[in-house]
Protein backbone atom coordinates (compact mmCIF):
# COMPACT_ATOMS: atom_id res chain seq x y z
CA UNK A 1 0.00 0.00 0.00
CA UNK A 2 2.87 2.36 0.80
CA UNK A 3 4.33 1.75 -2.63
CA UNK A 4 0.95 2.33 -4.24
CA UNK A 5 0.86 5.73 -2.51
CA UNK A 6 4.26 6.65 -3.96
CA UNK A 7 6.55 5.88 -1.00
CA UNK A 8 9.91 4.31 -1.77
CA UNK A 9 9.69 1.30 0.50
CA UNK A 10 11.99 -1.59 1.40
CA UNK A 11 11.73 -4.55 3.73
CA UNK A 12 14.60 -5.42 6.07
CA UNK A 13 15.40 -9.10 5.61
CA UNK A 14 15.12 -10.96 8.92
CA UNK A 15 13.60 -7.96 10.71
CA UNK A 16 14.56 -7.07 14.27
CA UNK A 17 16.02 -10.51 14.90
CA UNK A 18 18.58 -10.12 12.10
CA UNK A 19 19.33 -6.56 13.21
CA UNK A 20 19.99 -7.72 16.76
CA UNK A 21 22.13 -10.66 15.59
CA UNK A 22 24.24 -8.31 13.49
CA UNK A 23 24.99 -6.31 16.63
CA UNK A 24 23.43 -3.13 15.30
CA UNK A 25 22.19 -0.54 17.82
CA UNK A 26 18.84 -0.88 19.56
CA UNK A 27 16.86 1.32 21.89
CA UNK A 28 14.05 0.77 24.36
CA UNK A 29 10.53 1.31 23.14
CA UNK A 30 9.37 4.70 24.50
CA UNK A 31 6.87 4.53 27.35
CA UNK A 32 4.36 6.51 25.28
CA UNK A 33 4.28 3.76 22.69
CA UNK A 34 3.64 1.01 25.21
CA UNK A 35 0.06 -0.16 25.53
CA UNK A 36 -0.59 -2.31 28.55
CA UNK A 37 -3.45 -4.60 29.43
CA UNK A 38 -5.38 -3.77 32.59
CA UNK A 39 -4.55 -6.22 35.35
CA UNK A 40 -6.55 -7.72 38.19
CA UNK A 41 -3.64 -7.72 40.60
CA UNK B 1 -30.92 -41.34 16.78
CA UNK B 2 -30.18 -45.02 17.26
CA UNK B 3 -26.71 -44.57 15.76
CA UNK B 4 -26.00 -41.68 18.08
CA UNK B 5 -27.21 -43.60 21.10
CA UNK B 6 -25.01 -46.56 20.14
CA UNK B 7 -22.03 -44.25 19.73
CA UNK B 8 -22.69 -42.65 23.09
CA UNK B 9 -23.13 -46.04 24.74
CA UNK B 10 -19.77 -47.23 23.45
CA UNK B 11 -17.64 -44.11 23.79
CA UNK B 12 -19.86 -41.49 25.41
CA UNK B 13 -17.62 -40.55 28.33
CA UNK B 14 -14.39 -40.48 26.33
CA UNK B 15 -16.03 -38.68 23.42
CA UNK B 16 -17.57 -36.02 25.63
CA UNK B 17 -14.33 -35.46 27.53
CA UNK B 18 -12.25 -35.24 24.35
CA UNK B 19 -14.56 -32.83 22.53
CA UNK B 20 -14.95 -30.55 25.53
CA UNK B 21 -11.24 -30.51 26.28
CA UNK B 22 -10.43 -29.79 22.62
CA UNK B 23 -12.92 -26.93 22.54
CA UNK B 24 -11.60 -25.54 25.83
CA UNK B 25 -8.05 -25.31 24.48
CA UNK B 26 -9.30 -23.31 21.53
CA UNK B 27 -9.86 -25.92 18.84
CA UNK B 28 -13.01 -25.54 16.75
CA UNK B 29 -14.97 -28.51 18.10
CA UNK B 30 -18.71 -28.52 18.80
CA UNK B 31 -18.70 -28.86 22.58
CA UNK B 32 -22.28 -27.69 23.00
CA UNK B 33 -23.52 -30.31 20.53
CA UNK B 34 -21.53 -32.99 22.34
CA UNK B 35 -23.19 -31.98 25.61
CA UNK B 36 -26.67 -31.98 24.07
CA UNK B 37 -26.00 -35.45 22.64
CA UNK B 38 -24.75 -36.60 26.04
CA UNK B 39 -27.89 -35.18 27.65
CA UNK B 40 -30.03 -37.16 25.21
CA UNK B 41 -27.99 -40.27 26.05
CA UNK B 42 -28.63 -39.70 29.76
CA UNK B 43 -32.36 -39.50 29.00
CA UNK B 44 -32.04 -42.82 27.15
CA UNK B 45 -30.30 -44.36 30.22
CA UNK B 46 -27.16 -44.92 28.17
CA UNK B 47 -24.99 -42.59 30.27
CA UNK B 48 -25.21 -41.70 33.95
CA UNK B 49 -25.99 -38.03 34.52
CA UNK B 50 -23.69 -37.21 37.47
CA UNK B 51 -20.72 -38.93 35.82
CA UNK B 52 -21.09 -37.15 32.52
CA UNK B 53 -21.50 -33.81 34.32
CA UNK B 54 -18.35 -34.46 36.34
CA UNK B 55 -16.40 -35.46 33.22
CA UNK B 56 -17.63 -32.43 31.29
CA UNK B 57 -16.69 -29.97 34.03
CA UNK B 58 -13.29 -31.65 34.48
CA UNK B 59 -12.54 -31.45 30.74
CA UNK B 60 -13.51 -27.77 30.57
CA UNK B 61 -11.50 -26.91 33.68
CA UNK B 62 -8.42 -28.73 32.41
CA UNK B 63 -8.57 -27.08 29.00
CA UNK B 64 -9.20 -23.64 30.49
CA UNK B 65 -6.32 -24.11 32.93
CA UNK B 66 -3.97 -24.83 30.03
CA UNK B 67 -5.18 -21.64 28.32
CA UNK B 68 -4.85 -19.65 31.56
CA UNK B 69 -1.18 -20.55 32.02
CA UNK B 70 -0.41 -20.08 28.33
CA UNK B 71 -1.97 -16.64 28.63
CA UNK B 72 0.11 -15.90 31.74
CA UNK B 73 3.42 -16.83 30.11
CA UNK B 74 2.81 -16.06 26.44
CA UNK B 75 0.67 -12.95 26.94
CA UNK B 76 0.20 -10.92 23.82
CA UNK B 77 1.66 -13.57 21.59
CA UNK B 78 -1.13 -16.02 22.43
CA UNK B 79 -3.84 -13.36 22.38
CA UNK B 80 -2.61 -12.19 19.00
CA UNK B 81 -2.82 -15.76 17.75
CA UNK B 82 -6.37 -16.13 19.03
CA UNK B 83 -7.31 -12.79 17.44
CA UNK B 84 -5.62 -13.62 14.14
CA UNK B 85 -8.89 -13.98 12.26
CA UNK B 86 -9.95 -10.52 13.31
CA UNK B 87 -9.61 -7.66 10.78
CA UNK B 88 -7.63 -5.71 13.37
CA UNK B 89 -5.90 -8.09 15.81
CA UNK B 90 -4.66 -5.35 18.13
CA UNK B 91 -8.09 -3.81 18.47
CA UNK B 92 -9.49 -7.29 19.06
CA UNK B 93 -7.05 -7.85 21.93
CA UNK B 94 -7.54 -4.43 23.51
CA UNK B 95 -11.33 -4.47 23.25
CA UNK B 96 -11.54 -7.98 24.65
CA UNK B 97 -9.28 -6.99 27.54
CA UNK B 98 -11.22 -3.79 28.29
CA UNK B 99 -14.54 -5.59 28.13
CA UNK B 100 -13.22 -8.38 30.32
CA UNK B 101 -11.92 -5.89 32.84
CA UNK B 102 -15.05 -3.69 32.93
CA UNK B 103 -17.54 -6.51 33.25
CA UNK B 104 -15.50 -7.91 36.04
CA UNK B 105 -14.72 -11.46 36.87
CA UNK B 106 -18.32 -12.54 36.33
CA UNK B 107 -17.43 -12.64 32.62
CA UNK B 108 -15.70 -15.94 33.27
CA UNK B 109 -18.96 -17.45 34.48
CA UNK B 110 -20.92 -16.61 31.34
CA UNK B 111 -18.06 -16.56 28.80
CA UNK B 112 -18.70 -20.08 27.55
CA UNK B 113 -22.05 -19.04 26.16
CA UNK B 114 -20.57 -16.22 24.08
CA UNK B 115 -18.72 -17.21 20.91
CA UNK B 116 -15.32 -15.53 20.71
CA UNK B 117 -15.26 -14.50 24.35
CA UNK B 118 -15.33 -18.21 25.11
CA UNK B 119 -11.88 -18.72 23.59
CA UNK B 120 -10.40 -15.48 24.94
CA UNK B 121 -11.60 -15.56 28.55
CA UNK B 122 -9.12 -17.98 30.11
CA UNK B 123 -5.98 -16.63 28.38
CA UNK B 124 -7.10 -13.08 29.15
CA UNK B 125 -7.50 -13.97 32.82
CA UNK B 126 -3.96 -15.37 32.74
CA UNK B 127 -2.51 -12.39 30.90
CA UNK B 128 -4.28 -9.94 33.19
CA UNK B 129 -2.71 -11.53 36.28
CA UNK B 130 -5.87 -12.93 37.84
CA UNK B 131 -5.02 -15.11 40.84
CA UNK B 132 -5.14 -18.76 39.82
CA UNK B 133 -7.44 -19.95 42.61
CA UNK B 134 -9.84 -17.14 41.91
CA UNK B 135 -9.80 -18.08 38.23
CA UNK B 136 -10.41 -21.72 39.09
CA UNK B 137 -13.38 -20.86 41.32
CA UNK B 138 -15.04 -18.67 38.69
CA UNK B 139 -14.24 -21.05 35.86
CA UNK B 140 -15.67 -23.94 37.85
CA UNK B 141 -18.93 -22.01 38.21
CA UNK B 142 -18.92 -21.20 34.49
CA UNK B 143 -18.11 -24.76 33.41
CA UNK B 144 -20.79 -26.21 35.68
CA UNK B 145 -23.41 -23.75 34.43
CA UNK B 146 -22.48 -24.40 30.79
CA UNK B 147 -22.40 -28.20 31.08
CA UNK B 148 -25.61 -28.35 33.13
CA UNK B 149 -27.48 -26.11 30.70
CA UNK B 150 -26.64 -28.10 27.57
CA UNK B 151 -27.00 -31.48 29.23
CA UNK B 152 -30.45 -30.42 30.40
CA UNK B 153 -31.36 -29.24 26.90
CA UNK B 154 -30.31 -32.62 25.50
CA UNK B 155 -32.15 -34.46 28.28
CA UNK B 156 -35.40 -32.58 27.75
CA UNK B 157 -35.23 -32.47 23.95
CA UNK B 158 -34.40 -36.10 23.24
CA UNK B 159 -37.50 -36.71 21.10
CA UNK B 160 -37.06 -33.42 19.29
CA UNK B 161 -33.43 -34.33 18.54
CA UNK B 162 -34.52 -37.68 17.11
CA UNK B 163 -36.83 -35.84 14.70
CA UNK B 164 -34.04 -33.48 13.68
CA UNK B 165 -31.65 -36.38 13.05
CA UNK B 166 -34.23 -38.10 10.87
CA UNK B 167 -34.49 -34.86 8.94
CA UNK B 168 -30.73 -34.77 8.53
CA UNK B 169 -30.69 -38.28 7.07
CA UNK B 170 -33.36 -37.28 4.57
CA UNK B 171 -31.45 -34.15 3.63
CA UNK B 172 -28.11 -35.97 3.48
CA UNK B 173 -27.56 -35.63 -0.27
CA UNK B 174 -28.43 -31.95 -0.24
CA UNK B 175 -26.01 -31.40 2.61
CA UNK B 176 -23.24 -33.17 0.69
CA UNK B 177 -23.81 -30.91 -2.31
CA UNK B 178 -23.72 -27.84 -0.07
CA UNK B 179 -20.48 -28.96 1.58
CA UNK B 180 -18.79 -29.72 -1.78
CA UNK B 181 -19.90 -26.34 -3.17
CA UNK B 182 -18.58 -24.57 -0.08
CA UNK B 183 -15.22 -26.35 -0.39
CA UNK B 184 -14.90 -25.43 -4.06
CA UNK B 185 -15.83 -21.80 -3.32
CA UNK B 186 -13.27 -21.68 -0.52
CA UNK B 187 -10.55 -23.12 -2.76
CA UNK B 188 -11.29 -20.53 -5.45
CA UNK B 189 -11.18 -17.78 -2.82
CA UNK B 190 -7.76 -18.99 -1.60
CA UNK B 191 -6.37 -19.06 -5.15
CA UNK B 192 -7.64 -15.52 -5.79
CA UNK B 193 -6.10 -14.32 -2.52
CA UNK B 194 -2.80 -16.00 -3.36
CA UNK B 195 -2.64 -14.32 -6.76
CA UNK B 196 -3.57 -10.98 -5.24
CA UNK B 197 -0.88 -11.21 -2.55
CA UNK B 198 1.85 -12.13 -5.03
CA UNK B 199 2.28 -8.44 -5.78
CA UNK B 200 3.84 -7.97 -2.33
CA UNK B 201 6.84 -9.97 -3.52
CA UNK B 202 7.91 -7.03 -5.66
CA UNK B 203 8.73 -4.95 -2.57
CA UNK B 204 12.56 -4.73 -2.57
CA UNK B 205 14.31 -6.44 0.32
CA UNK B 206 17.55 -5.24 1.86
CA UNK B 207 20.03 -6.99 4.09
CA UNK B 208 20.86 -5.57 7.52
CA UNK B 209 24.48 -4.91 6.47
CA UNK B 210 23.38 -2.89 3.45
CA UNK B 211 21.12 -0.69 5.57
CA UNK B 212 23.78 -0.29 8.27
CA UNK B 213 26.24 0.92 5.62
CA UNK B 214 23.73 3.46 4.37
CA UNK B 215 23.06 4.69 7.91
CA UNK B 216 26.79 5.24 8.36
CA UNK B 217 27.03 7.27 5.16
CA UNK B 218 26.20 10.91 4.50
CA UNK B 219 22.97 9.75 2.92
CA UNK B 220 21.55 8.62 6.26
CA UNK B 221 19.21 11.62 6.56
CA UNK B 222 17.09 10.15 3.76
CA UNK B 223 16.50 6.92 5.68
CA UNK B 224 13.42 6.26 7.77
CA UNK B 225 13.21 2.96 9.62
CA UNK B 226 9.70 1.90 10.52
CA UNK B 227 8.63 -0.70 13.03
CA UNK B 228 5.42 -2.43 11.92
CA UNK B 229 5.21 -5.05 14.65
CA UNK B 230 1.76 -5.65 16.06
CA UNK B 231 2.41 -7.03 19.49
CA UNK B 232 6.05 -6.28 20.18
CA UNK B 233 5.30 -3.07 22.00
CA UNK B 234 3.23 -4.55 24.71
CA UNK B 235 5.83 -6.38 26.73
CA UNK B 236 7.79 -4.21 29.11
CA UNK B 237 11.45 -4.05 28.22
CA UNK B 238 10.76 -4.29 24.49
CA UNK B 239 13.43 -2.91 22.23
CA UNK B 240 13.45 -1.64 18.67
CA UNK B 241 15.96 -0.50 16.05
CA UNK B 242 17.58 2.72 17.18
CA UNK B 243 15.89 5.86 15.82
CA UNK B 244 13.07 3.89 14.23
CA UNK B 245 9.46 4.99 14.49
CA UNK B 246 6.36 2.93 14.89
CA UNK B 247 3.52 2.62 12.41
CA UNK B 248 0.35 0.79 13.30
CA UNK B 249 -0.11 -1.45 10.23
CA UNK B 250 -3.84 -1.69 10.80
CA UNK B 251 -4.17 2.08 10.69
CA UNK B 252 -2.01 2.75 7.66
CA UNK B 253 -4.35 5.24 5.97
CA UNK B 254 -3.95 7.64 8.90
CA UNK B 255 -0.33 6.87 9.68
CA UNK B 256 1.01 7.67 6.19
CA UNK B 257 -0.19 11.26 6.48
CA UNK B 258 2.80 11.85 8.77
CA UNK B 259 5.36 10.27 6.42
CA UNK B 260 7.57 12.16 4.00
CA UNK B 261 8.00 10.95 0.43
CA UNK B 262 11.49 12.42 0.43
CA UNK B 263 12.74 9.54 2.54
CA UNK B 264 13.31 5.88 1.77
CA UNK B 265 11.26 3.79 4.16
CA UNK B 266 12.70 0.58 5.59
CA UNK B 267 10.07 -1.64 7.22
CA UNK B 268 10.71 -4.34 9.76
CA UNK B 269 8.88 -6.60 12.14
CA UNK B 270 10.07 -9.27 14.56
Amino acid sequence: MLREKGFNTFVIVGGLTAWRKAGEPLESVPQNDLVKLPTFS
Amino acid sequence: MTDMVKLMAGHGYVLTFSLLFAEAIGLPFPAAIALVAAGAAVASHVLWGPSILLIAVAALLMGDTVQFWLGRYMGWLLLGFLCRVSINPETCILRSAESFYKRGKITLVIAKFIPGVNTMAAPLAGSMKMRFWQFLRLDFAGATLYATTYLTVGYLARDFLAAILRGFHAAGETMEAVVVTALVAYSVYRVVQYRKNRMYRVVPRVQVEELARRLASEDSSRVLIVDVRSHGYYDSGSSRIKNSIRIEPNNLEEEIKNLSKDKDIYLYCT
